[in-house]
């Protein structure tokens, strides 16, 4: 052969090669295909939640799947681990915390993890609220509401007044609204008597709808327990002079007598004679 | 002109001696008379009368001393939040109250001893107020100790003292039915302070709560006003031969024999040598180390067998509810003939029947039973406490029983202080209720029957002394209808007697009631 077709023939065999190993992983960047069940709409009426039902099959892949397993809202869901390649999670009669977002992972043992999500989606609920709260003049008064489902809702707060729902008025910049995903508080310092009490409502709203409770502040006035503490007080003072008018009435009765309080024993004669020596 | 030696007795006699004098000694030979002289200085409490309203100011008092702590617990939540502490720093509050109640003992007997027992209420009354207005106004744990635990403790102490010192000097036949019904002070005013704080509480914080609270205990100075110093028919000559001898003791002491007297004002140690008194201390002692941690662990328990809370906390009602009628019943029981004589056997009954009770609670597991358990609880903690103070001043007597009071209560805070801790811990270290109750029950069954045994022995050991004491001295026997126990014929006469005193050695515990007395006149 010649030099230069032999030169030729190595190079192109090299490039080959090398067009072979570079394909390699060209290849397999080919995700592996999961198929996933379709994202659900949470409902909450009476006896019409029977039961979720999640899947996840992987159809094809590349690799020798390891194992796979279910994660909520970013964090593993414990014992889902299983190297089925069909993947289900059941929730029975699932509440308002079973909304979130659901992945379901598949790990490879020579490739990065694949995986697939699915929504469960739900009217916000709201859980935690305090049904009323008593503070005293000048305090600080915190309402709060928390829910659950998803996606998070966004928070309003409101005042209830005459049935109709109010925007609060911050003109004098006492209210404070401070909401996370599932959590709102409203603060309201330095309470007023005279503004302040009353229903207030916090609202949660997102894609799927919405929902409010209610609460109710009452503030306390700082005289309010005087006025039951002058009626104790005039009550002992009264029972006091009552006490002592009757005893001051009766003693110079009693030294009259000349006797101390009557005893229920039959003394004979005898005793008498000894109590009636005793007077002068 | 002397001063009078308890100036809050009236002493309505003026007379003189002279008059009396053999007069004197023939009555005294047949009257009813308790062994030390000062006794015989007065005749016979009244037992009716004006000591009914005593027994209601009494009451009043001993029912704000034994509530005030346990319905003070209903605000400590919202203390807690307020100033920032923690549940072991707020829970402190009540221990300081209950201890200085209990510690101050000595102290407020010296004081009704020397002024007598209604000033003492109306300044125990206004302590109390007084402490609990101030708390209103705290803003920081330690002020709550000072205010609430220690003025307000030694305000309660003070009531709690003078109150049963007052029962002593009004009643003696029907005295074992005024402590029933003065005891019976503490279950009445929880179940009416519990709901009414938690009411307060809603309506104006515990700060407005704690102020109207302080305006209510106002109420023992109206307890106090009640509790007018009883007039006696005296016996003058035995009160001049008793000034002059304590005149005479008086010169005749050293220095040290006076610092030493005065000293024994406070902490009387001679009680000790009294084998009645260190009996009675004793069983007291196991009992008040049992008797509270169940009520401390009732609703727990109640909640780790599977009652619902709510339910669990309405066992703690029914227990007071029962109590509150029980302790009046045992008080009439007591006074009748048959017990009366044998009050510290029923003691020790009471005692064994409130350890079995808790003995056979681990074995309830449903809420029916619980409930039963509860009201037999009730039943046997209502009969101790009507019972406790009434068997000491049976052992004590009139005029021993104010400092034996202080003595037995400054004693008692021990086991009151450790009783529930101890047990919480025995909770914490096997996990399970049982053992509590168990060590409970167990405590105070072998306190009830100590108490039994060692009353038997006690007696039986006075009728022997009592027979080698007449065939020593040949003096008229007389029958002692005192309502006090064997124990005070050998008591160590601290004042000069005037008569001897025996006891029919054929009947050791004859205490009277009411139709005997008149058969030794």
């Amino acid at each position: 052969m010649i030099p230069g077709k032999r030169r030729a023939a190595v190079m192109l065999l090299s490039a080959a090669i090398v067009g072979a190993m570079l394909m390699q992983p060209v290849r397999s960047q080919n995700e592996p295909s999961i198929a996933a069940s379709e994202n659900v709409l949470l409902t909450f009426e009476e006896g019409s939640s029977p039961g979720i039902v999640l899947q996840c099959n992987l159809t094809s892949s590349y690799s020798a799947h390891k194992e796979n397993f279910w994660m909520k809202n970013g964090e593993e869901i414990p014992e889902t681990r299983q190297d089925n390649k069909n993947m289900e999670l059941k929730l029975d009669r699932p509440r308002a915390d079973a909304a979130g977002v659901y992945v379901c992972v598949y790990t490879f043992d020579n490739a990065p993890p694949a995986n697939a999500t699915i929504e469960i989606k739900s009217v916000p609920v709201i859980t935690g609220h305090k049904r009323s709260e008593n503070k005293n003049e000048g305090q600080r008064a915190v309402l709060h509401c928390k829910s659950l489902g998803y996606p998070h809702p966004i928070w309003t707060w409101h005042k209830v007044d005459n049935g109709g729902f109010k925007d609060i008025d911050n003109s004098t910049g006492r209210f404070f609204i401070n909401s996370r995903d599932n959590y709102t508080e409203l603060h309201i310092v330095n309470l007023d008597i005279n503004a302040d009490p009353g229903v207030y409502a916090c609202n949660a709203t997102n894609v799927i709808g919405s929902n409010k409770e209610t609460s109710v502040l009452r503030v306390r006035s700082h005289l309010a327990p005087l006025w039951p503490l002058l009626g104790v007080l005039a009550e002992i003072i009264i029972l006091i002079v009552i006490i002592v008018v009757y005893e001051k009435r009766k003693k110079p009765e009693d030294l009259q007598d000349g006797g101390p309080v009557k005893t229920n024993s039959t003394n004979n004669h005898k005793d008498k004679n000894l109590r009636q020596r005793n007077t002068n | 002109m002397r001063k009078p030696e308890r100036p809050h007795e009236h002493c309505c006699c003026r007379a003189t001696r002279q008059a009396t004098g053999s007069r004197w000694k023939e009555v005294t030979s047949e009257r009813i008379m308790s062994p030390a002289a000062t006794d015989a200085a007065e005749s016979k409490p009244p037992d009716g009368g004006w000591g009914w309203m005593v027994v209601v100011g009494a009451h009043i008092s001993i029912g704000f001393a034994y509530s005030t702590p346990k319905a003070l617990s209903i605000f400590f939540k919202e203390i807690q939040e307020d100033l920032g502490a923690s549940s072991s720093e707020i829970a402190w509050i009540s221990s300081i109250m209950l201890a200085v109640m209990y510690a101050g003992g000595p102290v407020s007997s010296v004081l009704v001893k020397r002024f007598g027992s209604r000033p003492i209420v109306i300044v125990g009354g206004l302590m109390c107020g007084v402490s609990m207005v101030t708390a209103s106004f705290g803003r920081s744990i330690v002020y709550l100790y000072l205010s609430i635990g220690i003025i307000g403790g030694c305000g309660l102490c003070f009531n709690l003292n003078a109150s049963l010192t007052i029962i002593s000097k009004y009643f003696l036949s029907k005295r074992p039915l005024a402590n029933g019904l003065a005891m019976a002070g503490s279950p009445v005013f929880l179940c009416f302070l519990a709901p009414l704080n938690q009411f307060l509480l809603g309506d104006f914080g515990w700060r407005g709560s704690l102020l109207i609270l302080g305006g209510m205990m106002l109420n023992c100075c109206v307890a106090g006003a009640l509790m007018r110093p009883v007039t006696l028919s005296c016996n003058p000559s035995a009160v001049a031969a008793l000034k002059n001898m304590e005149t005479t003791t008086k010169h005749n002491m050293s220095k040290k024999g006076r610092c030493l007297t005065n000293a024994r004002q406070f902490l009387d140690f001679s009680f000790f040598k009294d084998r009645g008194f260190i009996i009675y201390l004793m069983g007291n002692t196991m009992y008040i180390f049992g008797a509270y941690a169940p009520i401390v662990f009732l609703s727990a328990y109640a909640v780790s067998q599977g009652v619902e809370e709510y339910s669990a906390a309405y066992l703690l009602s029914i227990m007071g509810f029962v109590d509150m009628f029980v302790r009046p019943g045992t008080g009439l029981i007591a006074n009748s003939k048959w017990i009366r004589p044998r009050i510290q056997y029923f003691f020790g009954f009471a005692m064994i029947f409130n350890g079995a009770c808790h003995l056979l609670c681990p074995m309830m597991t449903s809420y029916a039973f619980l409930v039963g358990y509860a009201v037999f609880f009730g039943v046997g903690f209502g009969m101790v406490f009507a019972l406790i103070f009434e068997c000491l001043m049976d052992l004590m007597g009139n005029q021993r029983f104010p400092s034996a009071v202080g003595l037995v209560t400054i004693i008692e805070c021990f086991p009151m202080l450790l009783g529930p801790p101890t047990a919480g811990l025995l909770v914490d270290l096997y996990g399970d209720y049982k053992y509590l109750f168990y060590m409970c029950g167990a405590v105070i069954m072998s306190g009830g029957l100590f108490l039994i045994i060692m009353n038997i022995l006690h007696y039986h050991m006075l009728e022997k002394e009592k027979a080698e004491h007449n065939g020593a001295r040949r003096s008229p026997e007389t029958g002692n209808q005192d309502g006090v126990s064997l124990s005070e014929a050998q008591r160590e006469p601290t004042e000069a007697e005037s008569a001897p005193m025996n006891r029919d050695p054929q009947d050791p515990s004859t205490d009277d009631t009411g139709p005997d007395i008149t058969d030794h006149f």
